[in-house]
């Protein structure tokens, strides 16, 4: 005989994930949920956005990049394996409030597989005016939904609506070759 | 019943009778009878108006479209075949009367072998009709040397026979022959335009009844783009002189789409002035055909999706959405990632400071030493190059530069590059 239930108790059933091979390890994304990568510059929160999108888009899924400073590289998302045609790019010129209602519009829309929205290298002023209600909206809207919100910034923003939260500390270059003659290979 | 007009003017003749009309040759035209117009006997005054000067004009009713081009074009006068007697009708006519004919436009023709024996059979010995018009010549060859030479012939032998001998062709040249050939008429349909515009007594300047009126158009041209089974690749909008074009990514008869579209338009560029007239027209195209899987990925719904990308346009401006896209060039920042130095790449992420920070450099030795930009400085730690390109030096924005990758003592790694034409230092971006 099976156990009765609290009062209030919910059958949470895991979420599905998007499972992203990373030169750091794999990475699982909880689909319908809020993640975020988190970093300083040169610590690779680009390089494991760029292969989630590939991840994504692979699958054949679309993917939208909310791209904030207009910082977006295709020339190295592509060669990291991400499918321009499957993703729609948002340039916002360093405004930060017309990103997040452009996040808001697309997670509104429905069907893309991650919704990446991309606030490194934002102006911390711009930053400190995000409403804590934007978040919990966020979460709301993706919850129900098979899409990943992903959030890249310096420092953590959605606090306790992300469900994952990769921080990723300082990496060190690669150089290859002997000086002078160096070459830029990787970052470990 | 249909109706066959052989005259110089048949074309012009026959619309008078129906708008529907099938041009079967330069001067045959077909088209159908109404119960009224088959009652009166109307097309018995085509000859009958006929001046005597005029070319003569040969009409001929029938029940099937080819029964009646063949009696037309073959008969004098007028000429009607009550169902079930074209066999008495038609079946005197030689068999040389099929090969003239531009008939059965559905199937292929054959190659034009045996061009001499019907410019033989048919005596057009110096004027022989061009291949193209001469479909199944060599069954002709066929039936000439079994001795057939009128369509009655032709009509008696048995249809299985002739299947097993001539093929599918030789059944078609023998329910032809029997005035069985049957299909629909296939009308020249004029292209229709859809378009609407009204002048107003007074100019409107709020955008909210202009909306009612373009939603009122755009309602009527559905509603006509429908019953003609088309759909709307763009909406062409002309506002007085001011004149907009929304080219739409898949075809739509969704009104609401359409007017939410027009509205966003009107957002992002109003009317310079109060708008007195008004000219809205949507290109028609074939409907969308969408076969959906059942394992495919969900994708977002295209209507919605091009909702939300014209509000977001709306806010980051028009050329600010879309996807990216690599042109074939070494430009820094736009070409195609190259295979063959795929393996020389950093497997770095790159990040752009989209302008490039200008720099401030302390070199020593020609290498740069220490860093100043806006964003940040620092003392060069670890760098590579300098790597030298240039390209599309015979346009006016050629490039020409020395590029650096460093770490700075703060950790992060940049491409610093010095413009050889402008002699300027400048941090492209951030290695991430």
């Amino acid at each position: 005989m099976l156990p009765a239930l609290p009062l209030g108790w919910r059958l949470d059933r895991p979420p599905d994930v998007l499972s992203v091979s990373y030169p750091k390890g794999g990475r699982d994304f909880p689909r319908g949920r809020i993640s975020e990568i988190v970093g300083a510059r040169s610590s690779g929160r680009t390089s494991l956005l760029h292969a989630l999108l590939a991840a994504s888009t692979g699958r054949g899924e679309f993917a939208a990049l909310v791209d904030t400073g207009d910082a977006f590289d295709p020339c190295s998302a592509a060669a990291t394996g991400v499918e321009l045609s499957r993703l729609v790019w948002v340039r916002c010129g360093g405004r930060v409030e017309p990103a997040m209602r452009a996040a808001d519009l697309l997670l509104q829309a429905g069907g893309f597989g991650v919704v990446a929205l991309d606030l490194a290298e934002a102006a911390p002023r711009q930053l400190q005016r995000i409403p804590a209600t934007a978040w919990f909206r966020f979460r709301r809207a993706v919850e129900t939904t098979p899409t990943i919100l992903a959030v890249v910034a310096d420092r953590p923003l959605a606090k306790s609506c992300a469900t994952l939260a990769v921080k990723l500390p300082p990496r060190r270059a690669v150089f290859t070759g002997r000086a002078p003659f160096l070459l830029l290979r990787d970052a470990v | 019943m249909f109706a066959c007009i052989h005259s110089a003017e048949a074309a012009a003749l026959a619309s008078s009778f129906s708008p529907w009309v099938e041009s079967a040759g330069p001067n045959t035209a077909v088209f159908s009878l109404t119960p009224r117009q088959l009652a009166e006997r109307h097309w018995e005054r085509i000859t009958s108006n006929c001046p005597a000067s005029a070319p003569p004009v040969q009409v001929a009713v029938a029940s099937t479209v080819e029964a009646a081009i063949l009696a037309a074009h073959n008969l004098a006068g007028c000429t009607f075949i009550a169902p079930d007697e074209e066999m008495r009708v038609l079946g005197p006519l030689s068999i040389d009367c099929l090969a003239g004919v531009s008939l059965w436009g559905s199937l292929p023709s054959c190659a034009p072998v045996g061009g001499a024996l019907w410019a033989r059979r048919s005596g057009r010995v110096n004027n022989p009709p061009q291949a193209a018009s001469l479909p199944h010549i060599e069954l002709f060859g066929i039936l000439d040397r079994w001795g057939i030479h009128t369509l009655a012939d032709l009509a008696r032998l048995p249809e299985a026979d002739l299947a097993a001998r001539l093929g599918e062709r030789g059944v078609e040249l023998h329910r032809l022959a029997r005035g069985a050939l049957d299909r629909p008429l296939r009308p020249e349909i004029p292209a229709a335009t859809y378009e609407e515009s009204a002048e107003f007594d007074h100019p409107i300047e709020l955008r909210e009844p202009l909306l009612f009126v373009i939603a009122r158009f755009l309602h009527d041209l559905i509603a006509r783009m429908r019953a003609q089974s088309l759909a709307a690749q763009a909406v062409h909008l002309a506002l007085d002189q001011q004149k907009r074009t929304l080219g739409l990514p898949f075809p739509t008869l969704d009104l609401k789409l359409l007017t939410k579209l027009i509205e966003h338009s009107l957002e992002r560029q109003p009317p310079e002035a109060p708008v007195e007239r008004v000219y809205v027209a949507l290109q028609p195209t074939r409907p969308r055909r969408v076969q959906h899987g059942l394992f495919t990925p969900a994708a977002p719904e295209p209507e919605r999706l091009e909702l939300t990308l014209g509000k977001i346009r709306a806010l980051v401006g028009e050329g600010n959405v879309g996807y990216p896209e690599l042109f074939d060039t070494h430009r820094p920042g736009a070409g195609k990632p190259i295979a063959c130095q795929g393996a020389l790449l950093p497997a770095l992420a790159f990040r752009y400071f989209r302008p490039p920070l200008e720099a401030r450099v302390e070199l020593e030795a020609g290498v740069p030493k220490h860093l100043t930009t806006k964003m940040f400085r620092g003392r060069v730690v670890q760098i590579a190059g300098p790597w030298r390109s240039s390209g599309d030096w015979w346009r006016p924005d050629f490039w020409s530069r020395d590029e650096w990758d460093l770490r700075i003592d703060g950790g992060a790694l940049y491409r610093l590059y010095r413009d050889r034409a402008a002699q300027q230092w400048f941090v492209e971006g951030v290695y991430d």
